[in-house]
C-alpha cells in the first residue's frame, strides 16, 4: 500500500490554525505520509508538525462552505483547523483518519525517520542485560544469567536473557514456566544492596480449582530466602479476584505449599477501569464550566488519584518489606505485565538512589517495562479522547509516571531529572519518531528488526544538548530510601500533563528559567573562586620555595 | 484584675510535649500572663513559647493519675501536653481558659511586649494619607486632604485623615455619610495612573423600602465621573440579599437616580458561612482516613475554593472595568468592611505593580484593611478549632491572603514577597506581639493609644533580619496587569498554609532551604567578589616579588 493512495488532497491554502494560548496562524496545510504540516510561509512564525500517530480522534463541523476539523491528540492537546472548501475539508479529514489508524507497525514513522543528529551513543546498546548483570555480580554471586528463553519459546513476553538464582538450573525453570501464566516464571527484578534482599516478579501460578502445586516453583522462590526468614508475596489483585482466577486455571500461592511466604493482597485496578478513569479525568480537565464544585466532583468521580494512591501504597508496601522487614518479595497479579510492573518499578524508585538518576531511570524503564514485556503497543494505541471501542488500551505506564511525579514533588531535590523528562517519556510512549516503544515485547521487537531499522529514543535523549533540558537544577544525590506520603491530602493532580494545554505556562516557565539561571551563575562563580584559590595556593608554595634558601 | 489571680498553677514539672514533626520532649511547663512556656531543661535545651492568644481550643482528657491537654492553635497547629497529676492538669487547663477569656484590649500582650532591640515609634507612620496625596499629585491634582472625620464623628470606622476629590466639599461628604450605612461614604480606594480611572468603596446607601434619595450622594458620584462617562457600581450581594436589605433600610443605587452608573452584581459570601467553610476545610485537612474520595468530597463540601474563586472573579471584574473598559468603579456590599475590601484590595494587586512589592503590599494592607476599618478583632477572635458559639468571626482576611497566594502561584516572578510573608500576616492577624492588628478600626486604636503603647508589626517585618525571609528570589518587576485564571482547574488548595503542620510540607521546606542557600550564596558571592579582588592583588604582588 502506498501512502499516496490515502492522501486525496495533499495541500490546502488559507487554512487557519487555532491552538491553546498561541495566536492563530493562517497558512498552508500539507499532508505527508506521517505528518500534518501547517506552515505560514513567513519567517519567524513556527510551523506545526503533527505526527499522524499522535492523533487520537478527529471531529469535523461545517458552516457554509467552511469546514472545521478539531484534532484531539494523544498528548492531550486539542487543535482546530479551519479549512475553506467542504470537499477539501472532507478529503483532509478522511486522509487523517486513515493515516492515523494504520494497522501495520512497519508503516509507522519510526521506520521512515532518519535522524538529523549525530548519534553519539547507540541507544539500542545503552542498557544491555549483560552490563546490568555485571553490576549485580560485583555485589553478590547468588545470581546468574539464564539464556533458557533464547528463542522466546519458554515465555514469549520475556527477553532472551533473564536473571535467576544461581542454584536453579534451566531444566527447573522450564518446569516453573509451565506452572506460571504465559510462562512468566519468577525472575529477579531488584537486588537491595543494603541488606541483600530481593524483589522478584512473575505472573500468577496456575493452581486452578484443585490446587495444583509445582515443587520446582516452590524451590525457585525459596532459593531467594535466607535461612529461617520469611518472604512476602504481594498479589496486586483483591482476594476475590484471585479466587475467581482459579476457576479459569489461574490462582495464587497457597499457604500449605508456600509455608515460608506470607501473601498480601493489594488491589490495583487494571485495563478497562484505568482507561475509563483516564478518559473521565481528561474530560473533567477540559470542562469549561466555571464551577469549583463540579470540577472537584468530576475529579473525584474519575478516581484517577485513587488509582495513583493504590499503586503508590502497594509500591511502598513492597519497599517496606524489602528495606524494613529485611524480607524477600515476589510481586504478581495475573499476567504480570501491568500492575506488577508498576509496583516493582516504583518500589525501586523508593529504594534505590541510582534509579532516581537519569541513566538509572532509563535503565529502569528498559529493564522493568520494555524487556519485562509491558505491551506498549496495545496499551498506548489510543489515548483519552478516542471514541472507538477500547480493546487493550490502558494508561498503565502513564500512571507509573504520575506516581513518579508525585514522589518527585515530595522529594524535589532527590531526582536528577525534572518533570519535563517524565512528560517526554509519556509523549513518546503514545506517538514517537523513535522505535523504542514499538511492539509489545522483546520478541516482537526483534521480529520487527527495530534495532536495524529505527532509531532508539535513548540515542536522542542521551545527547548532552538534549539532556540539558531534562536535568533538575535542584538535584542533590540522596542515597537514602525515600518514603513518600500516600495520604490523600498529599497527592495532587499532575498539572504538567493534564492541564498543560488549558493553562498558560508562560509565567511558570519564566520562574523555572530564572531558577536555572541563578543556579548556573552560582556554579560559575564558585568555579572561578576555586580556580583563583588554587592559583593563589600554588603561588604561595612557590613563594615558600623561593624564600626557603 | 490581676493576671496572677487567674493562674492557679504557674509551674508543672515532668510534662511531655508532643508537637508535629519532632519527637516528644519531657520538661517543665510554666504559665505566665500571656505565654505558655515549655522548657526541656536538659542539655541542648529546647524551649517553646506559645502566645496564649494563639490558642483556639483547649481539650482535656483525664485518666486516674494523669491528664492530657490538647491545645489547638489559631494557626492550625496542634500541641499535646501529658501532665502527671489530675489536679495539675485541671488547674493548667482552667488557667489557660481563664486567661483566654480576657478580652479587654489593654490587657493584650502587645501592650506588654517591650523588646529592647526595637523602637516603639517606628513603623506606625509607614503609611500616611498626606504622603499618599503627595504621590498622587504627580499624576492628578483632583484630590485634597479632608479632616472632617477628625474625631471620628462622621464615620467611626474611617480614619481621621481622608483623601477626597477636590471638587467635593466637606458639607456634601457629611450629607452623603448620613445616607450611607455606618457613615461610610464613597471613598477613594485606587487611582489607576494609566488612564486616570478610579476604584471607590463605600457601604450600602440607606434607600429603604420608601426609596429615599440623597441629592448630595448622587452629586458626589456624579462629580466623580464626567457627565459623558460610564461608570459601574459593583454590589457584592445577591439580588435576594439586596431586597432583604431594602426592607431593613438599606439597598443599592438605582440606575435612574445615579445616571452614568451601571449596576453589576457579584454575590460573595460573608460572615458565618465563611467561618463554617474554614472549619470544614481544616477538619478535612486533618482527616486521618486514607480515602481519596472522602478527602475530595470533604474538600468540595467545605466550599473554600469556591469562595476563593468568587472573590478572584469579582476582583478581576473590577480590574477589567478599570483597565479594559476604562471606567471607574464603586464597590460595596452592606457594611463595606469585608467583601468590599477583599474585592478592592485584590483588584489593586492585579492592576498595580506597586502593590506587588513587599513595601507596597504593606501599604495596601494598612490602607485597604486597617484604615478602611476591617474589624480584625471581631473577625479573628476565634479560628477553625473553636467550639465557642460563633459571633462575628470570619476568615475574610485569610481568604484575601489565599487569593493573593493563588496569584503568586500563577505569576511566580511578579510578586516581590513570598508565601512565608502571607503566612506571617495570617498568623499575626490572629495572635500577635504587635499592635498592628489590634482592635476593629482607627478610632478604637486611637482611643486605646495603640500607636503609643505597642510596637508596629511593620517595623519588625522591615528589620534587617526579618525582611530577607520574605523576599521572593524570583521576583522581577512586572509592569503589566496580571490577569489570573479563575478556572476551577487553576485554583489549588493553599498547602503551604493548610498542611503546614502535616508532614506533607516538609519537602517544600527542603526546596526553600535549597533556594535560600543559593540566595545566600549570592550574598556570599558579593563577599567572594571582594575576596577575588584581594586575591588578584595578592597575585599581582606575588608575581612582582617573583620577577624581582
Amino acid at each position: 500500500m502506498e501512502f499516496v493512495e490515502l492522501i486525496k488532497t495533499p495541500r490546502v491554502d488559507n487554512v487557519i490554525l487555532h491552538r491553546p494560548f498561541l495566536p492563530t496562524v493562517e497558512g498552508t496545510l500539507c499532508l505527508t505520509g506521517h505528518h500534518l504540516i501547517l506552515s505560514s510561509r513567513q519567517d519567524n512564525t513556527e510551523e506545526l508538525w503533527l505526527l499522524h500517530s499522535n492523533i487520537d480522534s478527529i471531529e469535523k463541523r461545517f458552516t457554509g462552505s467552511m469546514g472545521t476539523i478539531i484534532i484531539r491528540c494523544k498528548d492531550l492537546r486539542i487543535i482546530q483547523l479551519d479549512i475553506p472548501g467542504m470537499d477539501e475539508c472532507l478529503n483532509i479529514s478522511s486522509s487523517i483518519e486513515a493515516l492515523s489508524s494504520l494497522d501495520s507497525v512497519t508503516l509507522m514513522y519510526p521506520f521512515f525517520y532518519r535522524p538529523m543528529f549525530e548519534v553519539i551513543e547507540e541507544g539500542w546498546h545503552s542498557f544491555l542485560p549483560e552490563q546490568e548483570f555485571a553490576l549485580l555480580n560485583s555485589v553478590t554471586d547468588e545470581w546468574r544469567l539464564s539464556y533458557v528463553n533464547k528463542d522466546y519459546s519458554l515465555c514469549p513476553s520475556y527477553p532472551q536473557i533473564v536473571t535467576v538464582p544461581k542454584s536453579i538450573d534451566d531444566e527447573l525453570l522450564k518446569k516453573v514456566a509451565m506452572f506460571r501464566y504465559l510462562g512468566r516464571f519468577p525472575v529477579l527484578s531488584y537486588y537491595h544492596k543494603k541488606n541483600g534482599m530481593v524483589m522478584m516478579r512473575s505472573s500468577q501460578p496456575l493452581t486452578g480449582t484443585n490446587g495444583r502445586r509445582c515443587k520446582e516453583d516452590e524451590k525457585l522462590i525459596n532459593a531467594t530466602l535466607r535461612a529461617g526468614k520469611r518472604g512476602y508475596i504481594i498479589d496486586t489483585r483483591s482476594i476475590n479476584v484471585a479466587q475467581q482466577a482459579r476457576a479459569r486455571g489461574g490462582g495464587f500461592e497457597q499457604e500449605v505449599h508456600y509455608p515460608q511466604w506470607r501473601r498480601i493482597h493489594k488491589s490495583i485496578e487494571r485495563c478497562n477501569i484505568l482507561q475509563e478513569s483516564f478518559i473521565k479525568l481528561v474530560e473533567a480537565c477540559t470542562d469549561q464550566s466555571h464551577s469549583v464544585d463540579r470540577w472537584l466532583s468530576k475529579l473525584e468521580a474519575s478516581n484517577w488519584l485513587t488509582h495513583v494512591k493504590d499503586i503508590l501504597t502497594a509500591a511502598c508496601l513492597a519497599a517496606q518489606c524489602v528495606d524494613r522487614e529485611g524480607a524477600s518479595v515476589l510481586v504478581h497479579g495475573s499476567e504480570g505485565t501491568d500492575s506488577t510492573l508498576q509496583v516493582t518499578s516504583l518500589a525501586q524508585i523508593i529504594l534505590d538512589p541510582s534509579s532516581r538518576s537519569i541513566r538509572g531511570f532509563e535503565a529502569l524503564i528498559e529493564r522493568e517495562w520494555l524487556q519485562a514485556g509491558h505491551p506498549f503497543q496495545l496499551r498506548c494505541a489510543q489515548s483519552a479522547y478516542s471514541s472507538s471501542k477500547q480493546k487493550a488500551e490502558a494508561p498503565t505506564f502513564m500512571l507509573f509516571l504520575d506516581c513518579v511525579w508525585q514522589i518527585q514533588r515530595q522529594f524535589p531535590c532527590s531526582f536528577e531529572f525534572n518533570e519535563l523528562f517524565l512528560i517526554m517519556l509519556f509523549e513518546h510512549s503514545y506517538a514517537s519518531q523513535f522505535g523504542t516503544y514499538l511492539g509489545n515485547n522483546e520478541a516482537e521487537r526483534q521480529r520487527l528488526k527495530l534495532q536495524e531499522k529505527t532509531v532508539s529514543l535513548w540515542s536522542w535523549v542521551n545527547r548532552p544538548t538534549e539532556l540539558e533540558r531534562f536535568v533538575n537544577p535542584l538535584f542533590e544525590a540522596n542515597s537514602l530510601v525515600i518514603w513518600p506520603s500516600v495520604a490523600p491530602q498529599s497527592l495532587q493532580l499532575w498539572e504538567g500533563v493534564f492541564l498543560r494545554w488549558n493553562r498558560s505556562s508562560k509565567y511558570l516557565d519564566e520562574a523555572y528559567e530564572e531558577m536555572i539561571h541563578i543556579i548556573e551563575q552560582n556554579k560559575e562563580l564558585q568555579t572561578k573562586v576555586n580556580a583563583l584559590r588554587r592559583q593563589l595556593a600554588e603561588l604561595e608554595t612557590e613563594d615558600g620555595i623561593h624564600e626557603s634558601p | 484584675m490581676e493576671f496572677s489571680e487567674l493562674i492557679k498553677v504557674s509551674k508543672v514539672d515532668d510534662v511531655v510535649l508532643y508537637r508535629p514533626f519532632v519527637a516528644p520532649v519531657k520538661g517543665t511547663l510554666c504559665i505566665s500572663s500571656h505565654h505558655l512556656l515549655f522548657s526541656s531543661g536538659t542539655e541542648g535545651t529546647m524551649e517553646l513559647w506559645l502566645l496564649i492568644r494563639n490558642i483556639d481550643a483547649v481539650e482535656k482528657r483525664l485518666m486516674a493519675s494523669s491528664g492530657t491537654i490538647t491545645l489547638k492553635c489559631k494557626d492550625f497547629k496542634i500541641l499535646q501536653l501529658d501532665i502527671t497529676g489530675m489536679e495539675e492538669c485541671l488547674n493548667i487547663a482552667s488557667s489557660i481558659e481563664a486567661l483566654l477569656s480576657q478580652n479587654s484590649l489593654d490587657m493584650m500582650y502587645p501592650f506588654f511586649f517591650r523588646p529592647t532591640y526595637m523602637n516603639m515609634l517606628e513603623g506606625w507612620d509607614q503609611y500616611s494619607p498626606e504622603r499618599e496625596l503627595a504621590m498622587l499629585a504627580d499624576h492628578t491634582d483632583a484630590f485634597r486632604i479632608s479632616y472632617i472625620n477628625k474625631d471620628f464623628a462622621v464615620c467611626f470606622s474611617y480614619p481621621s485623615v481622608l483623601i477626597v476629590p477636590k471638587s467635593i466639599d466637606d458639607e456634601v461628604l457629611k450629607k452623603s455619610a448620613k445616607f450611607r450605612q455606618g457613615g461610610r461614604f464613597p471613598y477613594l480606594s485606587y487611582y489607576h495612573k494609566k488612564n486616570g480611572k478610579m476604584i471607590f468603596r463605600s457601604s450600602q446607601p440607606l434607600i429603604g423600602p420608601n426609596v429615599r434619595r440623597c441629592k448630595e450622594d448622587e452629586g458626589l458620584l456624579g462629580t466623580i465621573v464626567g457627565s459623558d462617562e460610564r461608570a459601574y457600581v459593583l454590589d457584592t450581594r445577591s439580588s435576594q440579599s439586596i431586597q432583604q436589605a431594602k426592607v431593613m433600610g438599606g439597598g443599592t443605587e438605582s440606575t435612574s437616580n445615579y445616571r452614568n452608573w451601571k449596576r453589576l452584581q457579584k454575590a460573595l459570601e460573608r460572615g458565618r458561612i465563611l467561618q463554617e467553610s474554614l472549619i470544614k476545610l481544616v477538619e478535612a485537612c486533618n482527616d486521618q482516613s486514607h480515602n481519596m474520595d472522602r478527602w475530595l468530597s470533604k474538600l468540595e463540601n467545605s466550599k473554600w475554593l469556591s469562595h476563593v474563586q468568587s472573590i478572584l472573579n469579582a476582583a478581576c471584574m473590577v480590574a477589567q472595568c478599570v483597565e479594559r473598559e476604562e471606567a471607574s468603579v464603586l464597590v460595596h456590599g452592606s457594611e463595606g468592611t469585608d467583601t468590599t475590601l477583599q474585592v478592592t484590595s485584590l483588584a489593586q494587586v492585579i492592576l498595580d505593580p506597586d502593590c506587588r512589592t513587599l513595601m507596597g503590599f504593606q501599604s495596601l494592607i494598612e490602607r485597604e484593611w486597617l484604615q478602611a476599618g476591617h474589624p480584625f478583632q471581631a473577625r479573628c477572635t476565634r479560628s477553625a478549632y473553636s467550639h465557642a458559639k460563633l459571633k462575628q468571626e470570619a476568615p475574610t482576611f485569610l481568604l484575601f491572603l489565599d487569593c493573593c497566594w493563588q496569584l503568586m502561584r500563577q505569576f511566580p516572578c511578579s510578586l516581590e514577597f513570598n508565601e512565608q510573608f502571607l503566612i506571617t500576616l495570617f498568623e499575626q492577624a490572629y495572635a500577635s506581639s504587635f499592635g498592628t492588628f489590634l482592635a476593629n478600626n482607627e478610632k478604637e486604636r486611637f482611643n486605646n493609644n495603640v500607636k503609643e503603647k505597642t510596637h508596629s508589626l511593620w517595623s519588625w517585618i522591615n528589620s534587617q533580619s526579618e525582611h530577607k525571609r520574605y523576599i521572593n528570589p524570583f521576583y522581577s518587576r512586572n509592569l503589566f496587569t496580571i490577569w489570573p485564571s479563575i478556572q476551577p482547574q487553576s485554583l489549588q488548595l493553599w498547602q503551604g498554609l493548610f498542611f503546614r503542620w502535616n508532614s506533607l510540607t516538609q519537602h517544600k521546606n527542603e526546596v526553600w532551604n535549597a533556594i535560600n542557600n543559593i540566595i545566600n550564596c549570592e550574598f556570599w558571592h558579593s563577599h567572594k567578589d571582594k575576596e577575588r579582588h584581594d586575591l588578584h592583588l595578592s597575585l599581582n604582588t606575588t608575581e612582582e616579588q617573583l620577577s624581582k
